[in-house]
């Protein structure tokens, strides 16, 4: 019985750092509509940036956090403008193409680069807070920390998304860019905005990663399919939906390891993406 | 310029004999370059029949691949000859792309192309796991035997043979099917196509290259494991090759894998370091300045010998003769369809079409008989256009049936419905944007109830586009008309259907009187002398009263008048709820024009 | 016609852009060794900083004349060419054949890594250029009737852990049971299968083996197994990276055993667990305080290249294939492949690690020391003749 339930609260913390990766994507896709391939690279390569913080100068993770975040938001915001905004004055067909060979040389571009600079070996923050025990049951703390952290935001963003008129325009500009700017909402800003929100949330995203996991240039890619698993599972557009879908994720990945095995777990979650898009081919829930 | 346009075959033959010819020029290193650089193309150009040509992006492409390399593998490994285990991965895999298209065409767009990705990682679990099949983490060791000419031949000709598919399908109907599924699968239903056979072919089709593929480079290498064919890191090359000179086009991955791999082959072996930050900033370049791949860009088509292989290939079927000038009332290769006064053409019954809590169509229950030229009129948001896709399928109805010609349509799908008869315009016209006029119109001729060939399908469409008027346009892309000549190839292109009922939807709006006249004219036409049968939604009065026999006035959905035209526009409710008061007011007399056709 | 020849002709000499190699047979020019290095894509967190140490050890060895050969009574310099396999199997074959027949190198050093060491060697064969490969240690791919290949894999799986289990049959209180946790990955598995046989062999109840995933994160469900389990030794076969979040969470949930020990404790493991490594034993190949055949070269090159054994042990491996090689020449005393292979066929080689010996299929029996990291710095602690620290059993941090 304290099995089942270490593993199940193993899972949820899982499951709330999946929400984490998957976050960001989240906001870009789901409201942007932004395929971007170098999600899960930025995330890596972010990680490696603050696990050298860390190690070289001893930085408080939350101070490094707070350092790239704003970096990362004015990275973003000079690379929707000169890369993806001319994308999308273009026809269908061609902005899709556009975006992925640009998504795609970034991140190559961006491993290539880190590695060369800061080697290609795996890095993490070796910090543990002292685990929360409740009798045999053990709770990490950097974990609910996270998980505590992605609930916030979620929530954040959710309530922000529906209730304010900055929301409200960001929704409005993804449904129809000129309407919304006839309504006096000045869209491409609002995208960029939203776009460069997006990937400084990466950055927080990548300093509670790497307190969990390590992180390396080259992994990046990986992280990308498995976020974007996730906000299928979810439901693209839906923030809540996709802390759910990863903690439902992180548990079904523990209950496999416990009742069959260890090594099938990783393919659960494209098999429950796959099942999922059979039956709701719109993904689960409607789009915020 | 002629000579130009024999540059591409010419380069092209040249080519395949300089390749065939490289294994025994004594030069092994440019030989497994080269073969290397077949296989990319295999798996590009096999790629792109189902991205460029049908518009799904299947990023997942490198899992037929992986299956062919493995299930070549285990059957070779086996003690089978070559052939056999080659023939057993095309197998393997065939049935493997037909299982996958079930669940991953029910998915459209962006969500086509995350499930698709997803694929390879779970494949690699897969390989990994099911250990007694694949040997899990170790990979499978194949004999060690020195194939690389047999392999690179083999090749050579799997590559021949896809370029010849890719030649082949442009030109055939099961091409044009694919591209109409790429500019729009809904309009390509309601024109005939059967929509969901053709994907699973083409998957299927695309899937047997990738195994090949597969196999004929595991066969080469002679080891193969999970990471190497089912790999995130390789995932992406042959795409981004033809994402680069452009896909959809004739010699786009041949272009794009030719000069992607030899630069990233020429950055391997003389550019220390960076190669892949070099390799990024080229892919990044080109789809920030030139995302259509480059081939598509303006300055190509200004290079003689380039132009050439950015060339759209559209068929023309060039007509003999000189073109007769085109005129209203041209002959329209239609049979008269006889005036059946027993049964009604079409019936609807109770019809009711709900959105969630928003009942579009409520229950309407109306009949027209065959010969009759109807008007649906109603104020915006009355249920009008949601009546009509709930005549052509567009959308299910949630109650009620609809009976053409006694047949309760509910046991067909949209493309049966079209083949029945019932052909449509769109409010808003919803062309093959980038097909040419005449396909536009020979596409419907090609999967009507009675398919012609291409040839002959794009023959036969001059006569319509004649008939619209659109006769200079012919060779013209869609996309490149003006909104009254779109609309013009939407009428003509309903007509190619060969309907026994005409749903005419709002097609007058935005034309001059002279116009709107000639549109009349078009519509009374197809009546008398064809006997098609026209469901027409107007707000334009005018036109209306010049050709109806009676009008149906729709309201929120309810259907609130059923009559001759002078009676429905006295209708109490039809004045209050459209009309309007001044209508009512400015009613010249009680006497009703004369209304010809039937009573 | 004409103009494709000379295109392809000129793409070929393009494509060839370095110093010609010795002649063979000769005793002009360099020995031009050439190899592939993972230096970009996933392989390459494993192998940082190698091109260096390879151009390092190259300007070590002329530091003295080079290669002797005896039948030139003179010493040669010795050439690297190195490319880049970017991780890919298949670009590694590409560079293999280039290596061979434009850039004609004498012989063939590396590759690393079971995915590109199973397509490479058939080119070994095919041009019959000896080749020493680095760190490919699956078995099977020794299996396959090659000629011209040898490998230095640093150790071997079926020496893997001897000194461990020795270790363990004269341990006091003595372990009765043991428990694997393996990475599923070929050569740690082969290291599970084998090592699970002498374990039983030599006495020790084998409990269970649970197999996980490189992609897993979470490994509650696992170590509540190995937890329910209460063996006394839990024998973690995996390699370092994959093992960082299992490490981690087995301390948070507090596993208990008489030894907790990794086949691939390294630098880099130490670095991401922190002070969870106390106390675990392992492997190390080797390291500066034994000294052996070469030591002083291998240490100076790593000293210049800025490697150390702890952090990158598969270092030895590739530097023992360039030795390899190198002995090979002197022992065949000419500059031929054929006596080359010759010489270095089932030879006896010297490394800093001790002799080393192929056997008919090249397979090497290389082994490896049992360190145990005691605050915070590696130890070894068996073999007790080579050791430079006293063995702590049962180990300290795993038992309270």
């Amino acid at each position: 019985m304290e099995v089942l339930l270490q593993v199940l609260i193993g899972g949820v913390l899982l499951g709330g750092l999946y929400a984490l990766v998957a976050f960001g994507l989240s906001l870009i896709y789901g409201v942007v509509r932004i395929l971007n391939f170098a999600h899960g690279t930025l995330l890596a390569v972010c990680g490696v940036a603050a696990s050298l913080a860390f190690s070289a100068w001893q930085m408080h993770p939350a101070l490094i956090a707070a350092m790239l975040a704003p970096l990362l938001f004015a990275f973003a915001w000079a690379y929707y403008h000169l890369l993806l905004r001319p994308l999308a004055a273009r026809n269908h067909f061609e902005g899709t193409v556009g975006t992925v060979l640009v998504t795609v040389g970034t991140l190559l571009i961006l491993s290539d680069l880190t590695a060369k600079a800061a080697g290609s070996t795996q890095r993490n923050i070796p910090l543990r807070l002292p685990a929360l025990e409740f009798g045999e049951i053990v709770v990490s703390s950097t974990q609910l920390l996270i998980l505590g952290g992605i609930v916030v935001l979620t929530i954040v963003m959710h309530v922000l998304l529906k209730h304010t008129w900055f929301g409200r325009a960001i929704r409005a500009v993804t449904q129809d860019g000129v309407g919304a700017q006839i309504c006096g909402v000045r869209s491409v800003h609002m995208k960029a905005l939203t776009f460069a929100f997006g990937s400084a949330t990466v950055a927080v995203a990548a300093v509670l990663y790497v307190l969990s996991f390590p992180v390396d240039p080259y992994m990046g890619f990986g992280l990308t399919v498995k976020a974007f698993t996730i906000i299928v599972v979810g439901g693209v557009g839906n923030l809540p939906g996709a802390l759910l879908a990863g903690v439902f994720l992180g548990v079904a990945e523990g209950l496999t390891g416990l009742y069959w095995k260890p090594e099938w777990a990783p393919a659960l979650s494209v098999i429950a993406m796959l099942l999922i898009l059979v039956v709701w081919p719109k993904g689960l829930g409607r789009s915020a | 310029m002629k000579a130009l346009n024999r540059l591409p075959p010419m380069l092209g033959f040249g080519l395949v004999a300089a390749l065939a010819a490289l294994p025994f020029s004594g030069n092994a290193y440019l030989t497994t370059f080269a073969f290397s650089v077949l296989i990319a193309y295999i798996l590009g150009q096999s790629w792109d029949w189902v991205a460029g040509e049908m518009g799904y992006v299947n990023l997942g492409h490198y899992a037929f691949y992986g299956i062919g390399a493995y299930a070549f593998a285990i059957v070779l490994v086996g003690g089978s000859p070559f052939w056999l285990a080659f023939v057993a991965a095309l197998g393997v895999t065939a049935i493997a792309a037909r299982l996958l298209a079930v669940p991953l065409f029910r998915l459209h767009g962006d969500y086509f192309a995350f499930a698709s990705l997803a694929l390879l990682p779970l494949l690699e679990v897969l390989a990994y796991n099911l250990t007694p099949i694949t040997r899990g983490a170790d990979g499978i060791v194949l004999p060690v035997a020195q194939v690389l000419q047999p392999a690179y031949l083999i090749a050579l000709a799997v590559c021949v043979l896809t370029f010849a598919v890719t030649l082949r399908i442009h030109g055939a109907r099961f091409g044009y099917a694919l591209k109409s599924i790429r500019n729009d699968e809904q309009v390509a239903e309601t024109v005939g196509v059967r929509i969901a056979p053709v994907k699973r072919r083409v998957l299927i089709l695309s899937s047997l290259f990738g195994a090949a593929a597969g196999a004929l480079q595991a066969w080469q290498m002679s080891y193969i494991d999970p990471a190497t064919v089912f790999g995130l890191n390789v995932a992406l090359a042959p795409i981004a090759m033809v994402l680069f000179a452009g896909s959809g086009l004739r010699y786009g991955p041949l272009v794009g894998v030719l000069l992607l791999a030899s630069m990233q082959q020429w950055l391997l072996v003389s550019v220390k370091g960076f190669q892949a930050t070099l390799y990024g900033a080229t892919l990044l370049l080109i789809g920030r300045f030139m995302p259509g791949g480059f081939l598509r860009a303006k300055w190509v088509r200004r290079v003689p010998g380039l132009a050439e292989f950015g060339r759209e290939h559209h068929e023309h079927a060039m007509t003999a003769g000189v073109q007769a000038p085109a005129k209203a009332g041209g002959e329209l290769p239609l049979k008269t369809l006889p005036v059946d006064g027993a049964r009604p053409l079409i019936e609807l019954q109770g019809v009711r079409m709900q959105f969630g809590g928003n009942v579009a169509v409520n229950d309407v229950t109306l009949s027209i008989r065959a010969g009759e030229i109807v008007g649906l009129i109603g104020p915006n948001g009355s249920g009008k256009t949601t009546l009509f896709n709930c005549i052509s399928r567009v959308y299910t109805p949630t109650a009620g049936r609809v009976l053409f010609d006694g047949q309760d349509l509910a046991e067909l799908g949209r493309d049966g419905i079209a083949r029945l008869g019932v052909g449509r315009t769109y409010q808003i016209p919803r062309p093959f944007s980038d097909l040419t006029v005449q396909e536009n119109i020979a596409i419907p001729l090609m999967f009507g109830a009675k398919p012609l060939s291409p040839r002959d399908a794009l023959r036969e469409a001059r006569a319509f586009v004649d008939y619209a008027e659109l006769g200079p346009r012919l060779y013209d892309r869609a996309d490149a008309l003006s909104v009254q000549e779109k609309k013009a190839l939407e009428f003509a292109r309903a007509l190619a259907c060969r309907p026994r009922l005409l749903l005419v939807d709002e097609v007058a709006s935005g034309l001059t009187p002279a116009e709107v006249k000639r549109f009349v004219e078009h519509i009374r036409h197809v009546r008398d002398r064809y006997g098609i049968t026209v469901i027409w939604v107007e707000h334009i009065f005018s036109a209306l009263e010049q050709v109806v026999d009676r009008v149906i006035a729709l309201e929120q959905g309810v259907l609130i008048a059923d009559g001759p035209l002078d009676a429905v526009v006295r209708n109490e409710r039809v004045l209050a709820t459209y009309l309007g008061a001044a209508a009512a007011a400015t009613q010249p007399s009680a006497q009703p024009m004369l209304i010809q056709g039937v009573a | 016609m004409r103009t494709i020849a000379i295109a392809v002709a000129a793409a070929s000499t393009l494509l060839a852009s370095l110093p010609a190699a010795a002649k063979l047979n000769s005793c002009d020019g360099p020995v031009v060794f050439g190899t592939t290095l993972s230096e970009t894509g996933p392989f390459s967190t494993l192998a940082d900083r190698w091109r260096k140490l390879t151009e390092v050890f190259a300007e070590e060895i002329n530091k003295s004349g080079g290669i002797a050969v005896k039948a030139c009574n003179k010493k040669l310099p010795l050439q690297f060419v190195i490319y880049d396999d970017q991780s890919v199997p298949a670009t590694a074959v590409q560079l293999y054949e280039k290596m061979a027949t434009v850039d004609k190198v004498d012989f063939f050093v590396g590759p690393d890594w079971s995915s590109i060491g199973g397509p490479v060697p058939p080119i070994a064969d095919k041009y019959q250029i000896p080749m020493v490969m680095a760190n490919v240690a699956t078995p099977a791919l020794y299996d396959r009737g090659l000629r011209y290949t040898w490998g230095t894999p640093f150790p071997v799986v079926p020496n893997w852990s001897t000194r461990y289990f020795d270790m363990l049959t004269k341990v006091n209180p003595k372990p009765q049971s043991i428990y694997f946790i393996t990475h599923d990955n070929p050569v740690m598995k082969g290291i599970t299968a084998s090592w699970s046989k002498k374990a039983e062999a030599q006495g020790l109840k084998v409990l269970g083996n649970e197999t996980f995933s490189p992609e897993l994160k979470d490994f509650t469900a696992l170590i509540a197994k190995v937890r329910a389990a209460k063996a006394d030794v839990i024998y973690i076969s995996s390699y370092d990276n994959a093992s960082v979040p299992l490490v981690q969470q087995m301390r948070q949930l507090k596993v208990r055993a008489m030894d907790v020990h990794h086949t691939m404790l390294t630098g880099a493991l130490a670095r991401q667990v922190g002070a969870d490594i106390e106390g675990m034993t392992g492997e190390l190949s080797w390291y500066p305080g034994v000294k052996g055949a070469y030591s002083e070269l291998v240490e100076t090159v790593m000293q210049r290249s800025n490697v150390t054994m702890f952090d990158y042990i598969w270092t030895l491996g590739r530097l023992t294939s360039y030795l390899a090689m190198v002995q090979g020449i002197e022992k065949a005393g000419v500059v031929d492949r054929e006596k080359v292979r010759e010489a270095l066929f089932k030879a006896t080689i010297r490394s800093p690690a001790g002799d080393v010996t192929f056997d008919e299929r090249g397979f090497p029996n290389t082994g490896a020391f049992t360190v145990q990291m005691q605050n915070g710095k590696v130890n070894v602690v068996w073999p007790p003749e080579v050791a430079t620290g006293r063995l702590a059993w049962p180990s300290p941090s795993w038992q309270q």
